[in-house]
């Protein structure tokens, strides 16, 4: 059986894991490449105009491979912790690619729960099926998987830069190369070092968050603003910049709090969609730059 | 020696020559029409019948057509507009701390502390507020666009427009003209209107403290001068050169550097011939927009390349 892995949404953080867990129960993995032109238009033509860019990149990647493919993964992300939630545009996306699609081959519904190992083989489980009876077969394939994906070290912490900034935003912006225009290595060239969320420990984003007047109720949320709060009280980071989705609403949250609270900090919010145009993008960028290398007493010119 | 400064943006180019107390001493305007080279060559047409090539010791460039500007002219320092502006208003007083500029098709505040940018925020997705959109307006109520301000200032009753965007504000306009109120109403309504639009997006969350300077091609516009005053309510400045801070900026750029010798290539590539051609790149699936600058049939530049594959094959 062939199995198409569609290069969005959380890929960039749960690839190791699912193509393990195909690749154990015997698939060939068709991955599509990696976001270009071609499969923005497409998304963009396909997906409701509403929806958040992302979204619409997912849908062109699932377009791109349809064809070659018997089963597309199309996880339906609910909860990755307890008492939190993921994106609601996570758990219809199954839905909306079924109703915006045509010629689909069968794709993943399961719902994924994936905060405890008990509640994620129900998801193994259910999809395992379509390849095997054997349940045992299954439990080996999902524990492998789970296996290469802890050993999977995700995050950027750049070293050797005069300036540093931690870039934050979902994992499928700050990745995807195409999409925000090569913004790692816009900085890189610029001298400024990058430092994601992944490389702040869980534990420790769990204690900054309980500084929060409220739980946040979006695991994006506390993972960002725990990496943000982490880093801006060591001293890690010059500056803040953010990567968001135009039309997310859990950004504009995330936003707001964030700039509420680290209001010293230089902050440079980059809203991306099918517009953004580069070179308005760059001069934000650019912009961002020379504030921060002159604040530090840097030569602005 | 002087200093060459130029501003390439998406509706007018602007060129000056400053001194080396960074007073403007040659100025040009033109519109871009899409056509960034050309508007160049045209502004060095007129400079170079005051202004000789040799006295030239640096030169600057900005604006969204900074780096094809850089190219042709042999820029010694390429700026973002932000900063361009930003430098521009801290040398006329130190003390600014808030910049809005609106240009011809977008708009822009910068904040600022002890002489340092501190925030910033653009708008080019929103066209209500921008020049264009005012010369619009200007021209369906047949009104020169010079008197635009002056009609608003005689207002004594402003008509309250819905500024949200630029489809509603105008089709609101008609609406209020259909009705029968006064044109002077009607555009101080207007101005009003753009300004708490601009506070409302471009502005937003954004700390306006005085002093407070207004650029961009805008500012001429003495009715949204004065909305923003009363908006605001403190005294906002116009720059005697509010068109042409950014190329000033961008001049002024180029003296700090103190570059023994520039990269200039001279007012006499005015009379040279550039032909400008683009294509679509199919080396890899983004497919880029390449556009290609050629003199007597010889490419000598490539712009719009993703991956420098173009781009990187041309000694610039
Ligand atoms: S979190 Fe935001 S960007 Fe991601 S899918 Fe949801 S709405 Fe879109
Ligand atoms: S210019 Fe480079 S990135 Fe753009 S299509 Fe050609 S090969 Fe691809």
């Amino acid at each position: 059986m062939k199995v198409g892995i569609p290069r969005g949404l959380l890929y960039y953080k749960y690839k190791p894991f699912f193509t393990t867990f195909f690749e154990e129960l015997g698939a060939e993995i068709i991955e599509s490449p990696d976001t270009n032109k071609e499969i923005l238009d497409l998304g963009v033509k396909l997906c409701t105009d509403e929806a958040c860019l992302p979204i619409k990149v997912f849908h062109g990647h699932v377009e791109k491979i349809k064809d070659k493919c018997d089963l597309i993964l199309v996880p339906r992300i609910m909860q990755v912790e307890k008492r939190e939630f993921i994106c609601p545009k996570f758990c219809g996306i199954p839905e909306m690619i079924e109703n915006n699609i045509k010629d689909l081959p069968q794709i993943t519904k399961a719902p994924i729960y994936s905060y405890s190992a008990d509640k994620f083989l129900n998801w193994a489980y259910e999809t395992g099926k379509l390849f095997t009876k054997s349940y045992i077969k299954i439990q080996r394939a999902f524990d492998y998987a789970i296996k290469e994906q802890n050993m999977f070290k995700e995050g950027i912490d750049d070293e050797g830069f005069q300036y540093k900034v931690a870039l934050i935003g979902h994992t499928y912006n700050i990745y995807d190369k195409f999409i925000n225009m090569n913004l790692v290595k816009k900085l890189n060239n610029f001298g400024i070092g990058v430092i994601t969320h992944e490389v702040v420990d869980d534990n420790v984003k769990h204690m900054e968050v309980k500084k929060l007047f409220k739980r946040p109720f979006w695991t994006f949320a506390r993972e960002y603003y725990g990496f943000a709060s982490y880093a801006v009280r060591n001293q890690l980071i010059d500056g803040i910049i953010y990567l968001s989705s135009f039309a997310c609403g859990i950004d504009s949250v995330i936003v707001e709090l964030l700039k509420l609270e680290f209001e010293d900090i230089p902050f440079l919010l980059l809203k991306i969609d099918e517009h953004t145009g580069e070179a308005g993008f760059d001069t934000r960028v650019e912009a961002f730059v020379d504030m921060l290398t002159r604040r530090k007493g840097g030569n602005l010119a | 020696m002087y200093y060459l400064g130029i501003d390439v943006g998406s509706v007018s180019t602007d060129i000056v020559v400053i001194d080396e107390n960074y007073n403007v001493v040659e100025s040009v305007y033109l519109r871009t029409k899409g056509r960034p080279i050309k508007a160049v060559q045209e502004g060095f047409k007129y400079i170079k019948e005051k202004i000789k090539t040799n006295e030239i010791a640096g030169v600057g460039t900005t604006g969204s057509g900074r780096h094809i500007a850089a190219f042709l002219v042999g820029a010694d320092v390429v700026k973002n507009e932000i900063t361009s502006h930003a430098v521009a208003a801290l040398s006329l007083d130190k003390d600014v701390r808030t910049i809005i500029e609106i240009g011809g098709q977008d708009s822009k505040i910068i904040t600022l502390e002890n002489g340092m940018i501190t925030d910033f925020a653009m708008n080019t997705v929103c066209a209500a507020g921008t020049g264009s959109f005012l010369d619009r307006q200007a021209e369906r109520l047949e009104i020169p666009i010079e008197e635009f301000g002056d009609y608003a200032l005689r207002s004594k009753n402003p008509v309250r427009i819905a500024g949200r965007c630029a489809v509603f504000a105008e089709s609101d306009m008609i609406h209020k003209q259909q009705l029968g109120f006064a044109v002077e109403d009607i555009i101080r309504g207007l101005c009003e209107a753009l300004v708490r639009n601009y506070l409302n997006n471009v502005a937003k969350g954004k700390d306006i403290k005085s002093k407070i300077f207004f650029q961009g091609g805008v500012a001429a516009n003495k009715g949204m001068k004065r909305a923003f005053e009363e908006a605001l309510g403190c005294e906002v400045f116009v720059p005697k050169h509010y068109n042409m801070m950014g190329a000033i900026g961008a001049a002024i750029l180029a003296a700090e550097r103190q570059i023994k010798w520039t990269n200039f290539k001279g007012f006499e590539i005015a009379d040279v011939k550039y032909e400008t051609a683009s294509f679509e790149c199919s080396g890899c699936s983004n497919l880029c927009e390449v556009a290609v600058i050629k003199c007597e049939d010889k490419v000598i530049g490539y712009f719009g390349d993703r991956c420098g594959r173009h781009s990187g094959k041309v000694a610039v």
